[in-house]
């Protein structure tokens, strides 16, 4: 069965049994009625220029009390999270309630257009929706790494050049990759993208260094290949030539074997600390 | 297994018309006090949430006669089926899950009196329990919100009650499919959606919800099985004033905190207790607007089913930054610890640890990790809580974190088996980057990225509860899997490659095995018919019935 241990890295049959969230990248839902802008589907589409005009209004007559992002200032609440704003359809209510005003509260009542009411529910349910799509979550600056400490672990603790060549594999790396798909290549070049557990979206590579399956049948005839699948009944693997094929396994017959060319990295999952990743990251940034 | 011929077969079935609702009647009550055998009432089958069946005419030494009995294809034509909803036309044209990967059966069916009782997103259905039939079908339309699951139906006498995905209870009536009423829960614009089986004890329909993409308050209710109407409710946050508030930095953070509990609780009808496990608090990986224990989210929580009144709680979590609710099946069973024999619940965390406690007072037995890569804590605090280490908090440069949200386990339903003395649960040693990506002081939603790293491998794991060491551990290729045990010396459940599969629960060794047309997507049920043993198992839109071979 040892075998089989390794296999789960890289055969992804994930969705059925997990947790309670799609997979990524999938295309923004149409469905009628509102919810589901959360789980990274993107929720509804928005029309920018008004998003735009309405920030513009925003900042101007709201943004003193409630924060030019929305998300509350001095004296006025987070209206990405006020129930009155997310329960508005296109500004009817935002509109209703404007024009009164909460003024037992410091809140005054405003004099706008209609079109400029549409425009700053517009802005502020596009807020609401991209809070709420983490898909869409943009990630920072990562480069905090030592670059110097990288190249040192590159070369000793990591053992990274017994592999690694800066001048060879890995030459110009740094601008192949965005940083963030670089450090996440540097712990698994495989990435996700389907390959096992782990949600996020994986590297979007194609698959290289995938491993290699041997199947040798008690005749001593054997057959090698990408596996495709590998269960305690059946092995399923793509050979040189792209032809699937397929056994059945009954214990340890046929003779199962799977090398990965990524062991190295996959031993390392256990044993890494943020900060080697981190400088490691900065210093790979650097061949460019 | 020909599969594929059965799949003929029950296609021309289908012309003709279903009828006959002999042997259709209302749930008998005491039926939920008591292990299933010629029933599966509720949706863990008992309230205990053992998925543990005594009956044993299936066993070790006849498994591999056990053959294919129906399959039913969930229909999801909303032609001939009893339409109801607040939702527009259009919506059902829809799909039950589409872009979750396409319909899947996350429900375990009721079985009241030969009829099997399940429903999807938007969808519910009865079906001959003997023959694989469908009865009738209710489609719902929808007003929107996230399809991602269900997980079945509540009964009470000739009443059914399941959740929709834009959190509405609906209740209907068994013998015909028709509707009672349905209430609205919660607020789809919220970002609520709702796929919990509702828990029914005497007269209470226990329901919860579920939606963290923003930052909501969330509670279990209680409402009337004849009427719909609100008998209390529970926040999984505390307001001013209560015990827990402390642990919030003030009434702001904790209303907006999170906390859904958005599976069905188990119960003990001697204590009268009811174990509710909650969610994640909000922001959800964002930590800095909620400093404090973040009380009572990612927890276990007793109350009382009849006013909502919080007995007692263990925190699982205390203030998370990992999306790791505590929803997994708090499992309720009696045992030795030390010698003495205890009241005990057991629960496999999706944060990787294994606890126990004494499910009378809440106290901790024992915590102890049930996976190898587990690289989140500094051990445990003298509560038996785990004390997370603050520097795997998502940081905008990235840390490297095992479980990934996903978790070491999910809330497919373990097994807990007293013939072995075993905990079985599926697991994952997944890694992810965790990347803060809302720095603000007051964050929102999840407010951080995730990225999926690989891992060490999946494992179906048999842990000892007076120990908690994993006794075996069987590869398998899905992490989280639903699980069910008997007294026929058998586990079933699933390899995550498609495979429906017996196990030896001593060994995890695989005893025999159906290929289906998806990975089963909860866990097995079982239940004696006509005096035979039925294995009922939902795998993506289809249900599979299986007996032995006369």
């Amino acid at each position: 069965m040892k075998a089989i241990v390794i296999v789960t890295l890289f055969v992804g049959l994930a969705a059925l049994g997990r947790a309670q969230q799609p997979p990524a990248g999938n295309p923004p839902r149409t469905q009628g009625g509102r919810g589901g802008g959360g789980f990274g589907f993107g929720g509804p589409q928005f029309d920018q220029a008004a998003v735009d005009r309405g920030q513009q209004i925003f900042v101007a007559q709201c943004g003193f009390c409630h924060g030019s992002n929305a998300t509350g200032g001095q004296s006025g609440p987070d209206l990405i999270r006020s129930v009155m704003v997310m329960g508005d359809e296109g500004g009817q209510q935002l509109g209703e309630f404007l024009k009164v005003g909460r003024p037992d509260k410091g809140m005054p009542k405003f004099d706008l257009s209609q079109q400029q009411i549409t425009d700053i529910a517009t802005f502020l349910h596009q807020r609401i929706a991209a809070a709420a799509n983490r898909g869409g979550y943009k990630i920072l600056n990562i480069l905090v790494g030592d670059a110097k400490a990288g190249e040192a672990f590159f070369n000793g603790a990591g053992k990274c050049n017994t592999c690694h060549s800066v001048t060879g594999d890995l030459k110009g790396i740094g601008a192949k990759y965005d940083p963030v798909t670089l450090q996440g290549r540097i712990v698994m070049p495989r990435g996700r993208g389907g390959f096992g557990p782990g949600r996020g979206r994986g590297m979007g590579e194609p698959q290289r260094s995938l491993p290699t399956v041997t199947v040798t049948l008690p005749s001593g005839e054997s057959f090698s290949g990408v596996p495709v699948r590998i269960t305690d009944f059946d092995v399923t693997l793509r050979d040189a030539s792209g032809v699937l094929r397929s056994f059945t396994r009954d214990g340890d017959t046929p003779k199962v074997e799977v090398k990965d060319p990524l062991q190295a990295h996959v031993d390392m999952l256990a044993k890494w600390k943020d900060s080697d990743i981190h400088n490691l990251t900065a210093y790979l940034v650097t061949l460019k | 297994m020909k599969i594929k011929k059965y799949l003929l077969t029950s296609g021309f079935a289908l012309l003709f018309v279903p009828f006959a609702l002999f042997g259709q009647g209302p749930l008998d009550p005491s039926l939920l006090l008591k292990p299933a055998t010629d029933a599966w009432p509720t949706y863990h089958g008992d309230y205990s949430g053992r998925h543990y069946s005594p009956l044993k005419q299936i066993n070790a030494s006849n498994v591999k006669g056990l053959t294919l009995a129906w399959i039913y294809r969930a229909n999801l034509s909303p032609t001939g089926a009893i339409i109801g909803g607040e939702g527009p036309e259009s919506a059902l044209a829809g799909g039950a899950g589409n872009e979750f990967g396409g319909p899947s059966i996350k429900a375990m069916p009721l079985m009241v009196n030969g009829v099997l009782y399940f429903a999807m997103p938007d969808h519910a259905y009865a079906v001959d329990a003997r023959t694989g039939r469908q009865i009738w079908h209710y489609v719902w339309k929808t007003r929107g919100g996230i399809h991602i699951g269900n997980r079945g139906m509540g009964m009470y006498g000739n009443w059914l009650f399941f959740e929709t995905p834009d959190n509405y209870v609906v209740s209907l009536d068994a013998r015909t499919g028709k509707e009672r009423w349905h209430k609205l829960i919660a607020d789809v614009k919220q970002e609520y959606f709702s796929t919990p089986a509702p828990l029914v004890i005497r007269n209470h329909v226990i329901i919860g919800m579920g939606g963290d993409s923003l930052d909501v308050p969330g509670w279990l209710e209680s409402r009337d099985p004849e009427t719909g109407e609100i008998q209390w409710k529970w926040y999984t946050t505390p307001r001013k004033g209560e015990p827990g508030f402390e642990t919030w930095p003030d009434e702001y953070s904790a209303a907006h905190g999170g906390g859904m509990p958005w599976q069905p609780p188990t119960y003990d009808p001697e204590l009268n207790l009811l174990y509710v496990p909650t969610g994640n608090p909000n922001p959800v990986m964002a930590g800095q607007s909620r400093n404090g224990d973040n009380l009572w989210t990612a927890s276990i929580v007793a109350l009382n089913p009849d006013t909502g009144k919080m007995v007692w709680y263990f925190q699982c979590s205390p203030h998370d930054t990992h999306d790791w609710d505590a929803t997994q099946v708090p499992v309720l069973f009696d045992g030795q610890v030390n010698g003495q024999p205890r009241k005990l619940l057991a629960q496999a965390c999706r944060n990787g640890f294994f606890f126990v406690l004494d499910r009378t007072n809440g106290k901790n037995l024992l915590s102890r990790p049930f996976i190898e890569s587990l690289n989140w804590h500094k051990g445990v605090d003298a509560k038996g809580q785990p004390i997370r280490d603050p520097e795997k908090d998502p940081q905008i440069a990235g840390v490297l974190v095992s479980p990934s949200s996903d978790g070491a386990t999910n809330w497919p339903a373990p097994s807990f088996n007293p013939d072995t003395g075993l905990f079985y649960v599926g697991t994952s040693q997944s890694y992810a980057m965790f990347y803060l990506t809302d720095t603000d002081p007051h964050p929102q939603g999840y407010g951080a990225a995730e990225r999926g790293v690989g891992g060490l491998g999946s494992y179906l794991r048999a842990i000892d509860y007076q120990t908690g060491k994993v006794v075996w551990k069987h590869s398998t290729l899905g992490g989280a899997q639903g699980l069910l045990s008997t007294a026929g010396g058998l586990l079933f459940g699933s390899d995550g490659a498609g495979n429906f599969v017996a196990y030896d629960p001593m060994s995890g060794k695989p005893l025999w095995h159906a290929g289906l047309t998806a990975n089963p997507s909860n866990a097995p049920e079982t239940y004696l018919l006509d005096g035979r043993q039925y294995v009922v198992v939902g795998a993506g839109d289809s249900l599979y019935a299986f007996v032995l071979q006369q």
